[in-house]
């Protein structure tokens, strides 16, 4: 059969399309090392020049249930997967049913026929199919199963046109470091996939599109930014408690904060860790805490005791779906208002959100600069797929990195003080703080309401002044928290507002509302609490309606919005909490179903 | 000479309590070990006990109810240079914050740990403490016994009881205590028998209980098991041993993590300093 046969009757155009963007589904059973074949894909794509964006949909199990991997590769900045999905590898009937629905029209699946070929349904649908018994060539040439990988990754490359000798060059900067007999085996396995298409799919489906050679980009996930934000940013005490998807931070930290002298611990429970937390920050040491939804629960008298008591913390919430253990691996941004208002009692806290791996670097060094200078509790609000997505950005920039540790008193300083007051008023509410070994910053630092000394006292004039005194930080703290970043034509009637991980989708959607005609534009909010209520009136009185985009069932962030801007009716929620992170092509939807009812109103 | 900073404040306990002995041993141990005021944190707990920070020249942590050991362990990490003291009741310590106690006896890291123990909640009007006998307010349950259980934790260095009636012999176990941890061998747990005049008055009954381990010929406060069998068999006998009850050899928290011989609060921790090592780290991201 000829090429052009060949194509033709697997409905491919004779002349090969050539595709800036792309996105490949690797699906199977958990420990069939899906993980493994993106890696390799991600590597070879940016050796290409090209930016990926790739995630991991795992359940809370170490071994077996259905997991899959998703990577991205585009000649543009992508910071989300795309609507469909390419090429899907499927290792088994379960990972075909799982990926179903992302599939575009044109999709081509390669199948592990090893137990046989897959429902010709498939096929009938409109999809080409490759019936490729993958984990029986690999146990038949290799005696193991799991080289399959490495035979998928062949097939995918030539599928999508990259040169062999790169799909080689990949391998080898992989395994060489695991030893010979590693590389030999995974090198048989990448002539093993290369056999199979010469005599199976002798043309590539499409070309994927070069950018130039391998470029300065780095790869980083959400957590390992924060957790690097953290050491650049002076952070030497890190205290934590296992928990998905928080650990990541802990265990990127481990290996390398005690290099720096500092301290990664493994605490007991999240009671202790905030609470370790809070002693090691008064005594000093620059510190920070990651948790999720459930710690955070078991944090939540730490950080009030972090409010009055004035002990400048920085906390990562890691969050994920929830109530209770809720969906551990999965994405939610559900505890927005757990992070604003949970506590008893009131007490000035500050919650930042970032939305890139950049900015999880950046915003990182910001909340332990802000902590410090407010000595308060920070948030740095995450969500689950920007902690554990994969983007490729420009290196971090550490020459920007600036330490500010506020009214920290030397021992200088403290010598021409009079009479020191760890709690004195002043007209910022920032008091001076010393730490323990300095003469005469003898204080009391302490959870009960007290006086400037630090002793307790339940005197109502005092009480009124010193919680004025506390309330009053967060307005001084204003002109230091991360501002909103306004994208899209200034002249758009329809306004998009969203944190986190929905800032690669809402940026796409934007796109499509506007190949479709409509003009809108995003209001990417940093700080949510407190509002920015100035930014955000601006933004709102520009438009006719702004859609607040979030994962969760209630719009909390839309809840907050309405409160502190004049137009309540411009605010319409576009929520989702069905574990999954937004596609563009969703929020498009959501929105012109909205303007488009709105028209015909 | 004008004061420098604040003046401890008077004691809020009753007349007569036994945390009166607990504060003026521990000055007199500060005092004489020639511990200044500037190197002393003292994390005090919830409850009439943890107040006693506030009667001291220190610098002074009130930590939230059960949580006093993380927040000490997380000072003296920061700065193992500081003599590093948690004090509070057993309701503290035994009830919401057994979990930390256990950990922290497990951990050993080189504070000292005292439990003023009364058997009540007396801030609250005289519950059941974890340490009360049964039918003591309605009490059904079987008094919590922290030195067998401290005994009982391998990797616990110091295990000790005083009584708050008893200033010789406590001052001298304070001073224990404190050397203990700060010549870096770990956690110095001291329970002190401080009796509630208000809720649960126990001075003459444990008058009668007490028992001096260390003047027992032949005791040996180094031998983890027969210590153990010797205050087993005392709390069968209805007796309470006191005394330096065991001090072994356990690696502690800061020399099984502290990296740096500086410690944490001093270090340098400017992008100056250290800008060549973070940039071979940002080499990791490729």
């Amino acid at each position: 059969m000829t090429t052009e046969l060949l194509q033709e009757q697997q409905g491919l155009p004779s002349e090969v399309l050539q595709k800036n963007d792309v996105t490949i589904m690797i699906g199977g059973q958990g420990g069939d090392g899906t993980l493994t074949v993106v890696n390799l894909l991600g590597r070879a794509f940016r050796n290409i020049g090209l930016f990926i964006y790739d995630s991991r949909n795992v359940l809370s199990r170490i071994r077996g249930g259905h997991a899959d991997g998703v990577i991205r590769a585009s000649t543009k900045p992508i910071y989300c997967i795309a609507d469909n999905v390419d090429v899907l590898v499927a290792f088994d009937e379960e990972a075909v049913e799982a990926g179903e629905q992302e599939l575009s029209n044109q999709a081509i699946i390669v199948f592990d026929s090893s137990k046989g070929p897959l429902d010709p349904n498939y096929s009938s649908r409109g999809y080409t199919v490759y019936n490729a018994p993958l984990g029986n060539l690999a146990s038949q040439h290799l005696r193991k199963n799991i080289f399959k990988n490495t035979i998928a990754f062949a097939i995918l490359g030539r599928l999508m046109g990259l040169e062999d000798s790169l799909l080689e060059q990949v391998l080898r900067a992989r395994y060489e470091r695991k030893g010979k007999e590693a590389l030999e085996a995974n090198l048989k396995a990448l002539s093993l996939g290369f056999e199979y298409c010469n005599s199976n799919i002798r043309a590539s489906s499409f070309k994927i599109a070069r950018l130039g050679s391998a470029s300065n980009r780095i790869l980083s996930t959400g957590n390992e930014a924060v957790a690097f934000g953290f050491l650049a940013g002076g952070g030497r005490f890190f205290v934590g408690y296992p928990i998905t998807p928080a650990t990541d931070i802990m265990e990127w930290l481990a290996p390398r904060l005690p290099k720096f002298g500092g301290v990664v611990k493994q605490a007991e429970d999240e009671l202790a860790v905030i609470n370790m937390g809070l002693g090691a920050a008064y005594a000093g040491a620059r510190t920070m805490v990651a948790t999720s939804g459930p710690g955070q629960s078991l944090m939540t008298e730490g950080v009030g005791h972090a409010g009055e008591a004035e002990i400048p913390i920085v906390i990562v919430q890691c969050q994920r779906v929830g109530p209770s253990t809720g969906e551990p691996t999965k994405n939610e941004q559900s505890d927005i208002y757990h992070v604003v208002f949970g506590s008893h009692g009131e007490f000035p806290r500050i919650v930042i959100a970032p939305g890139t791996a950049s900015e999880c670097f950046k915003m990182t060094v910001d909340a332990l600069n802000i902590a410090e200078k407010y000595q308060l509790p920070v948030f740095i609000l995450m969500d689950q797929a920007l902690c554990q997505n994969s983007e490729s950005i420009e290196p971090f920039d550490l020459s920007s990195v600036k330490i500010e540790r506020g009214k920290l008193l030397s021992q200088e300083q403290l010598d021409s003080i009079p009479l020191y007051k760890r709690y004195e008023l002043t007209e910022d509410g920032v008091s001076p703080r010393t730490i323990p070994s300095l003469e005469g910053g003898q204080s009391q630092v302490t959870g009960n309401e007290h006086n400037e000394f630090g002793l307790v006292s339940t005197d109502r004039t005092n009480r009124f002044r010193i919680m004025h005194k506390r309330m009053k930080k967060l307005e001084a703290a204003k002109k230091d928290l991360p501002r909103g970043v306004v994208f899209g034509p200034s002249e758009a009637k329809i306004g998009v507002i969203g944190f986190g991980s929905n800032y690669g989708p809402i940026l796409e959607s934007l796109e499509q509302l506007q190949e479709k005609g409509f003009k809108a534009k995003f209001y990417q909010i940093r700080t949510i609490w407190p509002l920015l209520e100035e930014d955000l009136q601006s933004f709102v009185d520009t438009v006719d309606t702004v859609f607040v985009v979030e994962n969760n069932y209630n719009g909390q962030l839309a809840s907050l919005i309405k409160s502190s801007v004049e137009q309540r009716d411009r605010i319409q929620s576009i929520c989702k909490f069905d574990g999954t992170s937004f596609k563009p092509n969703e929020i498009t939807r959501a929105v012109l179903s909205s303007v488009i009812s709105g028209i015909g109103a | 000479m004008t004061a420098k900073f604040y003046t401890p404040s008077a004691p809020i306990w009753c007349p007569g309590c036994g945390d009166f002995g607990v504060l003026a041993s521990l000055k007199k141990a500060l005092s004489e070990l020639r511990i200044g005021s500037k190197d002393t944190v003292v994390v005090g707990g919830i409850g009439c006990s943890g107040s006693i920070h506030n009667n001291l020249e220190c610098y002074g942590f009130h930590s939230l109810h059960g949580r006093l050991l993380p927040t000490a362990i997380g000072i003296k990490l920061a700065n193992p240079r500081l003599t590093v003291i948690a004090a509070g009741g057993d309701g503290d310590g035994y009830a919401i914050g057994s979990g930390h106690f256990i950990h922290a006896l497990k951990r050993n890291p080189s504070i000292v740990y005292i439990v003023m123990q009364n058997g009540t909640y007396g801030l609250t009007k005289g519950q059941p403490s974890p340490t009360a006998i049964p039918g003591y307010e309605g009490n059904v349950e079987i008094p919590f016994d922290a030195v067998l259980t401290a005994l009982s934790i391998q990797g616990s260095s110091f295990v000790a009881r005083g009584f708050s009636a008893n200033q010789t012999q406590l001052t001298d176990l304070m001073k224990k205590a404190i050397m203990h941890s700060n010549s870096n061998k770990g956690f110095a747990f001291l329970e002190v028998l401080s009796p509630c005049v208000t809720y649960n008055d126990t001075y003459k009954l444990w008058r009668e209980q007490v028992y001096d381990l260390n003047a027992e010929r032949g005791y040996d406060p180094h031998n983890r098991a027969s210590a153990f069998k010797r205050a087993y068999e005392l709390v069968l006998q209805e007796k309470i041993p006191t005394g330096l009850i065991f001090e072994g050899e356990a690696d502690s928290l800061e020399k099984n993590t502290l990296t740096s011989p500086v410690p944490i609060a001093f270090q340098d921790i400017s992008i100056e300093a250290n800008l060549p090592r973070y940039q071979e780290i940002l080499n990791d991201f490729h």
